[in-house]
Parts: structure tokens; sequence; C-alpha cells
């Protein structure tokens, strides 16, 4: 081994995260070491995280943490080795390199390759960076956090939060096809305060991939205020209620139809072999499930969808997979317009070349009333801050269990009137967005990295099975 | 031309060639890098004396120093191995009560001189502000020790083609002998982690740990029915490749992992000629197996008697306890009856999370967290343990850490996380099925997993429900759901199993912000509880 190729890219307090040309020096090296023919695929990620964590009104732990990661993929005689490193000396990609080619020697020979090549596609290059985020420093952090924990200590509650600044890249290296690049920051901040005995807690967060969206003050007053407003509920019976949902409670439910983490419920792939909710029935002629695509599925007040360049939803322009987000309306004023497929999928099945993958970034249609105004016309009502602790109970209908947290108000005759003890639920997201009385305006909400936009709204007879005394 | 597996596995020298992973990875202990020496290779010692070293410096009243070199290896029945290796390092320093952290991946001096200065600004950051006093429970200090955790074989030095081999063996087994079919493929998961511990007290260690995995899910038709099920043989364990190939595995199963398939097809088997009725909503005692009694005892006490957590300082994450006054309920509080005795040990043979020192150099002892009913003690760290100082100075209890303290990998700052868990078991010799015999109307239930709240209080839970009828299962009930708040539950538990019917699971769980995934086992066995309130958890208000 020459001298010269032990060379070590670190992440240092200059450097914390890869360049573009650094992690195409490393993709070549790892490309010159493949042996044995095939292809070599790699990606490179690198990430930095600044965090700040406090409990009991105190900081517990500041810390700043970096690493990175190589993944590659040697395909020989159409069978796939994978390999995965975080060490980037030559030495060490060698032999991760080796790894993927025994383990690839090992396997039979895969299936005939579908691939046709790749359209050339203009990635999206959406709004992702933030030197704001990335140029915090730990001591503003630190002050910053002193500034959100001393309004709770000052009405003697107890504050515990977590603010984090990030940055990220995201290389891809196909063995033809351009490479892919994409630097992206992210910081979120979220706390959760109580009284001192356990009787109210309240929360407050929001994410960004730019700091400066992020107001930290405001989170501070919220979940102080709704701590001091959720102190000792009273216990209502369980049964159908009239809901007012904050954002948050919103993109807690429907995070379940959207983010493909949470749950695959857009995949197309899923829905036509007949799993998940968009499964319209079997379809004999085609040995395929149809699913609800072209159907209604929820009240036609509900457009969800995302674009990669809209201001406050960017991601990363590429999936995993390498395949493009490009901009997508999966329901459209009710209907369910696209799902989601893997490129595979859509060359196996669907005769097209292109994947439609789903980053989980969303952007849900909202309306005119204002959360006062729910509140103003609701004769018997629960005002929610957020849910928590859920379970699906039957994916056919996304049937969930799950609990109310941190801020349940009785709403009497317009007026909210007590702080109610929490419930747990047994809903589907699909049924609310069918019940729908009133829309709010969307407003970004706490999703850190997969950015979403979401409106409060009421909804009628939101079911409620039984009274937890949690706080 | 490609070479057959079995061509492969005649060739001895090739089958050792393909036992090597991704090796070696460099590192830089002198101006040069080197393949990574073995763990316990002295110079690693000079790697964390220069963080250390740089964190006192820096002002540090305390610092410690974590190395960790983690592989992971997935084989599959169809020989697909996916190999994942990487080193990390991490630092922690207090300065006038304040932690600071700094993490990365690379074991050089000079990076480990960045990191110990750079955990302390951090802290001192943070230091600028109110006052805030950390009072660590004093640990003798441990003299360079080196710990590999006892497996009998080392998975990392068998031939994956070995593994593919015996797990397709199984396949076929269950196909073609057992008339039942594996569901997708027979898979397993191995990790090591060998790890470098230092602090500035003095303490120096290293240890190998390893972890093993696997899944067989099993589909069976029969009379134009399909039944099926997951082998739970196989949930996480701190054994080597001999959790799959050994006769019997304590706690685990007692009959190799052939027969354990063949018992558990009988029993799917048995199921499905049960007749299957609705739920009738009500209460009823109920006889739960020791799978499901794991799994409550984890949903219930397991986060719960964290003591941060009980504390607050997991509020904006997790959630808090209901054991939420602490220092008022230990010693007096009611968990539940009498027969309930709950442990937490980081020693089992076999546990997840067992380990000779924790991630603050502490050797772990077993104590009691509940014993005979009664909260008697949390899981703790050595600055939480501070926080029960008095507590323990008043009921003549020693001062110290029970050895809680436990980081994901060096990449992250150590939290207190779950220990192993044991519910003692009952002195006799009473078993699943003898409980069920003793009850003549109620519910037997397996498998239960309970969706519990964010304060560890109040569960609901399904699983596969049996109606029980003078002491026999007599049918299948379609939608059970159990309703109960953890200190009813173990109020109403009347009678447990003996040592020999308990079980051992191994699980994860995160905790923290940022979010950490660690491992640990529980053990139970199954047990008898009084009047537990059934719903169909399906259905709407």
């Amino acid at each position: 081994m020459s001298a010269h190729m032990d060379r070590l890219i670190r992440l240092d307090d200059g450097q914390r995260i890869l360049s573009k040309a650094e992690c195409e020096t490393i993709a070549r090296r790892v490309k010159g070491f493949a042996e044995g023919g095939g292809d070599t695929y790699v990606q490179i990620s690198s990430w930095w995280a600044g965090e700040l964590r406090w409990g009991r009104n105190r900081v517990s732990l500041a810390g700043d943490r970096r690493n990175v990661a190589v993944y590659l993929n040697r395909t020989i005689r159409r069978a796939l080795g994978v390999a995965f490193t975080n060490q980037l000396d030559d030495v060490s990609l060698q032999s991760a390199v080796r790894a993927a080619e025994r383990s690839a020697r090992f396997l039979p020979t895969g299936p005939q390759d579908l691939e046709k090549p790749r359209p050339t596609f203009a990635y999206a290059t959406p709004a992702i960076w933030s030197d704001a985020t990335y140029d915090q420093t730990a001591p503003e952090s630190g002050q910053s956090a002193r500034a959100l924990i001393d309004p709770a200590e000052a009405e003697a509650m107890l504050s515990a939060g977590y603010l984090e600044v990030r940055a990220e890249t995201t290389a891809h290296y196909p063995k033809d096809g351009p490479a892919m690049y994409a630097a992206t920051t992210n910081a979120q901040c979220s706390m959760t305060v109580r009284d001192e005995k356990g009787t109210g807690s309240g929360w407050a967060g929001l994410s960004s991939y730019d700091l400066r969206a992020v107001d930290t003050q405001t989170l501070a007053k919220r979940a102080l205020e709704k701590a001091v407003a959720s102190r000792n509920p009273v216990s209502l019976e369980p049964g159908r209620y009239t809901v007012i949902l904050e954002p948050q409670a919103v993109h807690d439910l429907v995070q379940w139809i959207v983010n493909p983490i949470v749950l695959p419920t857009l995949s197309r792939d899923g829905a036509e072999n007949g799993s998940g909710p968009f499964v319209a029935g079997s379809d004999n002629a085609l040995g395929l499930y149809r699913s609800k695509l072209g159907l209604k599925v929820v009240d036609e007040r509900i457009t969800i969808s995302h674009d990669p360049m809209d201001p406050l939803l960017g991601v990363v322009p590429f999936d995993g997979e390498d395949e493009p987000y490009r901009p997508v309306k999966w329901i459209d004023h009710g209907v369910l317009t696209a799902l989601s497929d893997p490129r595979e999928y859509a060359l196996r099945h669907l005769n097209d070349n292109l994947g439609y993958p789903n980053s989980g970034a969303y952007r849900m249609s909202g309306g005119e009333t204002s959360i006062e105004e729910m509140i103003r016309t609701t004769k018997r009502g629960l005002l929610v801050t957020r849910f928590s602790n859920f379970g699906l109970l039957d994916g056919s209908s996304l049937l969930m269990t799950g609990l109310t947290r941190d801020g349940l108000w009785l709403i009497e005759n317009g007026k909210i009137t007590k702080a109610v003890k929490n419930f747990r639920f047994t809903e589907s997201p699909l049924f609310v967005l069918n019940s729908l009385e009133q829309l709010g305006e969307p407003v970004p909400v706490f999703s850190p990295g997969v950015p979403a936009i979401v409106p409060p709204l009421k909804a009628r007879d939101f079911s409620f099975t039984s009274t937890i005394d949690a706080v | 031309m490609s070479i057959s597996r079995r061509d492969f596995m005649k060739t001895g020298a090739a089958a050792a060639a393909i036992a090597a992973v991704p090796r070696p990875l460099m590192v830089r202990l002198g101006p040069t890098p080197e393949p990574m020496p073995p763990i316990d290779d002295p110079r690693l010692k000079a790697l964390v004396g220069r963080a250390l070293e740089a964190a006192r410096g820096a002002g540090a009243a305390y610092a410690d120093v974590r190395l960790t070199h983690r592989q992971n290896r997935s084989v599959d029945s169809t020989a697909r191995v996916v190999d994942l290796e990487s080193m990390v390092v991490g630092v922690r320093a207090l300065v006038d009560g304040y932690w600071g952290f700094a993490s990365g991946g690379v074991w050089s001096p000079d990076e480990m001189a960045r990191l110990g200065r750079g955990a302390v600004a951090l802290a001192k950051t943070n230091a600028l502000g109110k006052s805030r006093t950390v009072d660590l429970a004093p640990v003798p200090a441990i003299r360079d020790g080196h710990w590999v955790m006892p497996v009998k074989i080392d998975p990392f030095e068998v031939p994956p083609v070995e593994i593919a081999d015996f797990l397709g063996g199984l396949e076929i087994y269950v196909s073609r002998v057992a008339g039942a079919w594996v569901v997708g493929l027979a898979t397993s998961d191995f990790e090591v982690q060998q790890s470098v511990f230092g602090s500035t007290e003095g303490s120096y260690y290293s240890q190998r740990c390893y972890r093993t995995q696997g899944g067989i899910g099993l589909k069976l038709e029969r009379d134009g029915m399909v039944g099926g099920g997951e082998m739970d043989c196989l949930t996480p364990a701190g054994l080597g490749w001999e959790f799959f190939t050994a006769d019997r595995v304590p706690f685990v199963r007692d009959r190799s992992l052939r027969e354990t398939i063949r018992e558990r097809l009988d029993e799917i088997e048995a199921d499905m000629k049960l007749p299957v009725k609705p739920l009738d909503v009500g209460r009823y005692d109920t006889v739960f197996d020791a799978r499901s009694v794991v799994n409550l005892l984890d949903g219930t006490l397991g986060p719960a008697t964290e003591l941060d957590r009980a504390l607050g300082y997991e509020a904006n994450a997790g959630g808090t306890s209901y054991l939420n006054a602490p220092f008022e309920m230990l010693g007096s509080y009611q968990v539940g009856a009498p027969l309930l005795t709950v442990t937490g040990n980081r020693s089992d043979a076999g546990g997840c999370a067992t380990v000779q020192w924790d991630d603050e150099g502490v050797v772990p002892d077993e104590f009691p967290l509940v014993k005979e009913g009664v909260l008697v003690d949390f899981q703790t760290t050595r600055e939480s343990a501070g926080w029960l100082k008095e507590a323990y100075a008043k009921a003549g209890k020693p001062f110290r850490s029970h050895g809680c303290a436990n980081a994901q990998a060096g990449l992250f700052a150590p939290l207190q996380r779950n220990p192993n868990l044991t519910l003692a078991p009952d002195r006799g010799e009473v078993d699943f099925d003898a409980l069920v015999a003793g009850v003549a109307k109620g519910i037997a239930v397996n498998g239960i997993a309970p969706y519990m709240d964010f304060q560890c209080l109040n569960g609901m839970g399904m699983g596969a429900a049996y109606e029980i009828k003078r002491g026999k299962r007599v049918a299948r009930i379609a939608n059970a759901g159990v309703l109960f708040r953890a200190p009813e539950l173990w109020k109403g538990l009347l009678a447990l199993g003996g040592t020999a019917s308990a079980r051992r699971y191994g699980t994860q769980a995160s905790k923290g912000e940022p979010e950490q995934t660690t491992y640990y086992s529980v053990t139970a066995p199954p047990a008898l509880f009084k009047q537990l309130t059934y719903i169909d958890p399906l259905r709407k208000a």
C-alpha cells in the first residue's frame, strides 16, 4: 500500500461534513478498488449535530456529534453484495469492497436485469440549506435554552426540552449516470413544561431546515401556558366528541397516511397486493387488487400534496434508490390521485421508467376558520394539543389506538371551560378526514427532517374509548 | 463460472477465507495508520489517556472516554451476507455540574485531544447559567480490566455459508418434514461490540460483548385453514452462534431449535382445531404465558423504575412515570401483590444487557426494584444514584450506582437504561398448563403486547386469547383486548409459575434526545391474575 493512499479525510472543527469534491474522491477510490468485474454503486453520507438537552430546568447535556458512512454495492453476475463502513482510509474502503465482493460471489446469479437506462432527469434544487442553522454555536444554543427555561422556572414549573441543529450530506454514485450530492440542514426545538406535582403538562415544538423559522420564545410561552391551563383536569366519560385538533394533532394522525416511514399507506405496491386502506377490491381479470386511485377517499376539501421546490417543504431531492422527488398530489379534493412506487415496480408492472418516491413531506390544504372561531362555534367538544403512543389495530381501515397528550380541554357553549384528563382513542385518520366541519390555516409543524404544513381542523364524532389518568 | 456453496464448503481454506470480515480497519495510534489491534492492546490506553488529559487540561472535574468498534453481520438462508463495521469515540466531561459530550468516527491522538477539549467547552457553555450539582456515586477504579462475554461460538468465526446452510436446513425441515412452510426467509443477525473505557478517576477497561438474534415465521395449512406465528425463541440474546445450534438454551428453549419448531407447529395445529368465539365483554381471571408476563413487566415497570424518567428528565421524549414521587414512594409504595419481586441485573448469562462494567466503569450489582410488592429502589447511574444519596443513607443502604449507564455506542453519551429484568418465579413447579388447570372460568392469553401510556400506567393489550372452562382451554376468542392500570394489575397477581416455566426474551427500547436504542432481556414465569377487564379493542365508542 503506498503511503499516500492512507490519507484520512476527517471531520474536525474546520469541517464538520463532507464536501462534494471529497465525496467524489472517496467514490472514485472505492470504484478503483473493485476487482472481478461487475458494477459498483456507492452512497456516502456525513452528518454533524449540535445538541442541547434539558430537564428539571437545567441543561443536562450539550453534545457535538458527527460521523460518516460509506455504503457500497458490488453487483457481480447480477448478484448483489453489500457492505458498510465509517472509515475513509484506503485500507478500510478496500476491505469493505472485498467484503461486498465476497458476499456477491456466494449468491446465486440474480434475476434477469429489468434495468433500462434511467432517463436523464434534472433533480430539483430545493431550499434545504441554512447557514443560520449550520453556524449556530453551542454558546448561542446554551443562551437560547436558558431563555426558554427561565419563564417556566419563574412560575415554579419544570421544563424539559431539546434543541438541535444539524447538517447532513448525501451523495450517490450510480454505476452510470450522473452523481448526486445534496447538503441539508435541520433545526428542531421542542419542550414539555409540567407542574411540580405532575397534574398538568404542556408541549410545544417546531422544526425547519432554517433555525430562523423556529421561534423558540413563542414555543416556550405556548408550552408554559398549556402546562398552567392543563392542571387539575377533570374526568369525562369516554364517547364520541366533536374535536378541535391543533395542527400538530392533525399531523400526528395524517402522518400515518402520508409518511412511508410511519406506515406505507400510499404505497401502490402495497395497495395492488391487497394491503392497506387504499385497496378497492380484487380484480380477477388482472389477478391483482385494484387500488382506490381515482376514488374519493376523504372530504373534498382535503388536498394533500408535495412539491420539493416548495420553500417550506424542501427535502433532499432524491431517495435512497436515486429516484427524483417530483411534485405530486396524493389526494386532490378528496380523490386519491397518486400512489408511490419504487422504480422496479414501475418497470415491472406499469411500463414506466421512473418510480414515484414519497419523501413523507407534505402540505395539507386548509380553510379560513381560526381555532378561536372553531371554539366559538362549538357547543360541546374537546380541544386537542397532540396525540401520542399510537398502535395500529387494523391496517385495512387504519384503525388505531393512541392517547391525547400535553393539553386537552373541554369546550362548552363556545368557550374553553375545563382541563380534561387524557383519553385513549380508537379511531382512523381517514374517518376523521371524512367527518370534517371546519378547517383552518395550514402552518408548519414539528416534524424533524420531514417537513409538513398542516391546518387545524374541527371534526365530528371522534371516538374516545377510555379515560387514562396519566399526565 | 460460479462455484456452488457446497463446493466452497468442501475446501477448508476457502471456508476460512470467507469467515474473514472486512478487516482490518485502520487506526492512528501513532504517526501512521495501522490495522486495528486487538481491543486489549495497551496502546489504546494511550489513546484514551490523550482524551482524558485534554479534558482535564481544559478544566474538567471529571471526564470519561468510550471507544467502540462494532461489527454487524446478517445472514439469511440464501447466503445473503450484509456486513457493517464502524468505530466511534465519545468523550464526556463534567464542569461545575454541567455535562458536555463530543463524539466522532476517528481514532487518532489528535482527534482524542479535540474531543476532550470540545466536551469541556460544551460543558462550560452551560455552566454559565444557574448552578447545578452532580454528586457522582463513588466507584472503585478498574485497573486494566479485560473481559469477553463468554459465548460458546463466536458467530464471526463461523463461515457465513455454514450459517446459511443451517438456516436452509431449518426451512427444509419445516416444509418437507413438518408439512408447513417458512414465511419469507429464515434470518440471523449477529453483533459484536468491543469497547474501551477510561475515566479521569483512573479506571480503564476493555470488553467485548455479543448479541445474536434470528427470525423464523411459520405458516401451516390444515383442512383449508391457515395458521402461523413467529418462533419466539430467537429474540435478541447475549449469546453466540450456539443460540441456534445448542441442544438447549436456559430460559429460552429446552430442546433443539428443530424440535422447538416442531413443538410450536403442534401448538399452532392444536389451536386451529379449537372453535373461535366472539368476546363476551367483562372481567375474567386470566392466565398469561411467560411472554405476556415479560411484556407486561417491561411495559409497566421497565421504564417506570428509571429514576431519571420518574423525575421528569424524559418528559419531552418518552414521558414520565407513575412512580412520580420517587423519594416518598421508596420503601412504602405498594406496586403490586406480595408475590411480586422484581430485580435488575447485568449479569444473566445470555442477557442482552449483560456486561462486566457499565458505560461509567461500574460493576453492576443485582438489585431488587420491587420486593414483595413494595417499591424499594430505582435503576440508576452514578449521577442519578446521587439523587438518592439521602434516601439510601436513611434506609441504611450503600451509596452506589446499580450500573445502568448504557450508550448505544461511543457516538452517544451514556443514559440510564434498563438492565436485564427478572420477575422472581414461584418456588414450586407450577407451569402455564397447571395455572390454567386451576381456573374454573377465565381467559388465557399468549404473547400479549400492551400499548402503554407515557407514564407506564394505563395499558391496553391484545394477544392470542383462549376461553378457559374447568381448567381447560376450550376455544379461541377473537379480538380480546385487556384494559388495565399497572398497580391494579400487579395487585391482582394471584399465582406465579415456577423456575422451570420462566422464559427470557430480549428486547430493545429507545430513549432520550437524541434517541438511542439499547437492548436488555426480561425473564418471567407465566402467571395468574385476578379479574381483568376485557374489551373489543377494534370497537369504537
